[in-house]
């Protein structure tokens, strides 16, 4: 029996949808600090362990709160009550290339995105040939990052990403970027991290790649904890509750 | 505590940060970092036209230093100014203008307007750099003063990030903030002894008397400024070559910790909703 290295207790999420929102001088003026809104609960109560080594997938539908509860497991959001424990150094990657400036080499953008995402100078010079060569922009390195196309882009972001070495990794639905030969090096890289006894949390729409990735699944519905358990057996559940 | 110890940890992206906006700027452009100087020199061209050509505006002879020169008088009030104005104008917008990166990647969002205001502070070096070559042509021994100049540089720096602090939170709220603060600017500028001599003030307070009846003299409400403090101090060292007054140290001191303090306080509290209000 392995320890969790993500403990999920009984977090909710409450947005405030705002109907007339104080945005402006004006309106703060003229209708003194009231403004209407109503409660919007995103996430109800939701607690799940994640093992340490194992890929755990998020899944349901359009409007399930999965991306909620990814960017509160990034600390991107703050759950409204309950609290995530991690245990080891949690690192996201909800979107590849943030905060690249445009007008900056790749070889800046580099140092400049590995910064952001939480490496030290010493992780990304010791890192640095290994995300050169899993892009496979080397020769557009010293180029500004505004010349490279969109496949270019979101490759150097990617292998950046990748190679931030936490011990918990949380992913959006980035493993779908790039053309046929990098996706593959993609799955490649993640089966890697796997290996190495690293924890990774993936929100995705794609069945077969939590079938092919994912020892356990949570399943979410409208903001609330479905099931959660073994991937087999929810992604079964889940797919049987679509069809109906 | 716990606050601060992100913060510290955060360094090496603020470095970074602030590479970006350094090296970002002026791209491509022949002149690169020399641009940086251009406005200035051209606000000192136009106000020694108008104030000391035109206006036949005395220059104020710096005692003890005894040069008596409008434009390098000018130029040691306006170059914190600019200063000040740039750090509040860039570090309010800070927020909105990165909401793509705090919705995308937790970091401390504080580094948003300290790498800006350290940006602006690199361009602020090279201009007090090319001032203190002129002062030293033109007869001020400033070098003596200079680790002064340099102690108060950077609290001046503290003051104005904490300001630029506390907007970059309310324009979250009202995006009003980032265009009234144009105007705001405008009359703080004016109201600040960059262009004259606070002396001007002191004989028009004079005349007035206690305003409305109430011993407050124009005067009084005029020093309400904080910038106006820093500016003598600078203009002290600088033009002068003297200690400045330790009544306008302290107050300076008291301004710059208030506003870094409130400022950090509000990063504190609000700094995990940010990511949802933007």
């Amino acid at each position: 029996m392995s320890e969790w290295a993500v403990r999920v207790s009984e977090v909710s999420k409450r947005f405030r949808l705002y109907h007339e929102r104080n945005q402006t001088l004006k309106s703060a003026i003229l209708r003194g600090r009231t403004s209407k809104h109503e409660d919007f609960w995103a996430l109800n109560d939701i607690s799940f362990d994640v093992l340490a080594g194992e890929t755990h997938g998020l899944i349901g539908s359009n409007g399930s709160g999965k991306s909620t509860l990814l960017k509160c497991l990034a600390k991107i959001y703050w759950p409204t009550s309950g609290t995530i424990e991690y245990r080891g150094r949690m690192a996201s990657l909800l979107e590849v290339g943030s905060g690249f400036h445009l007008e900056l080499s790749g070889r800046e953008n580099i140092y400049l995105n590995g910064s952001i995402l939480g490496m030290s100078k010493k992780d990304i010079d010791s890192k640095f040939d290994e995300i050169v060569d899993f892009s496979g922009v080397e020769r557009f390195l010293d180029q500004p990052v505004k010349n490279y196309s969109s496949g270019m882009y979101v490759r150097l972001g990617f292998s950046i990403a990748i190679n931030v070495d936490p011990d918990i990794l949380v992913v959006d639905e980035v493993l779908s970027v790039g053309d046929e030969e990098f996706q593959r090096k993609s799955f490649q890289k993640f089966r890697e991290l796997k290996k190495q006894g690293k924890t990774i949390i993936l929100v995705t729409h794609a069945m077969p790649v939590v079938r092919d990735l994912c020892d356990s699944v949570t399943w979410l519905n409208n903001g609330v904890l479905q099931q959660s358990g073994p991937a087999q057996a929810v992604v079964d559940a889940y797919l049987a509750s679509v069809e109906e | 505590m716990s606050y601060l110890r992100d913060i510290w940890e955060s360094r090496e992206l603020l470095q970074n940060l602030t590479n970006r906006e350094v090296r970002g700027k002026y791209r491509r452009t022949a002149l690169g970092q020399l641009w940086s100087l251009a406005n200035p020199i051209a606000a000192i061209l136009i106000y020694t036209f108008i104030f000391s050509f035109i206006f036949r505006l005395p220059a104020q002879v710096g005692d003890p230093s005894g040069i008596d020169n409008y434009a390098l008088w000018l130029v040691c009030g306006l170059l914190p100014w600019l200063f000040f104005n740039r750090v509040l104008t860039v570090g309010t917008e800070s927020l909105v203008a990165n909401a793509g990166l705090i919705q995308k990647v937790y970091f401390p969002r504080i580094v948003l307007p300290l790498s800006l205001a350290n940006a602006t502070f690199f361009t602020w070096l090279l201009e007090m750099g090319v001032l203190v070559v002129a002062l030293s042509l033109l007869g001020s021994f400033v070098l003596p003063w200079l680790p002064l100049v340099a102690l108060f540089m950077i609290v001046f720096a503290i003051f104005a990030v904490g300001l630029s602090m506390i907007f970059s939170i309310i324009n979250v709220y009202f995006r009003d903030l980032s265009y009234l603060l144009t105007i705001v600017l405008q009359f703080w500028f004016y109201l600040t002894p960059v262009l004259y001599p606070v002396e001007l003030v002191a004989t028009q307070s004079d005349t007035l008397g206690g305003l409305l009846g109430t011993p407050i003299t124009l005067l009084d409400l005029y020093s309400l400024n904080p910038v106006e403090g820093f500016v003598e101090i600078f203009r002290n060292l600088l033009y002068d070559n003297r200690v400045p007054d330790l009544g306008t140290v302290l107050v300076a001191l008291a301004w710059t910790v208030s506003a870094f303090g409130v400022g950090a306080w509000m990063y504190s509290r609000k700094e995990k909703m940010l990511a949802e209000l933007l």
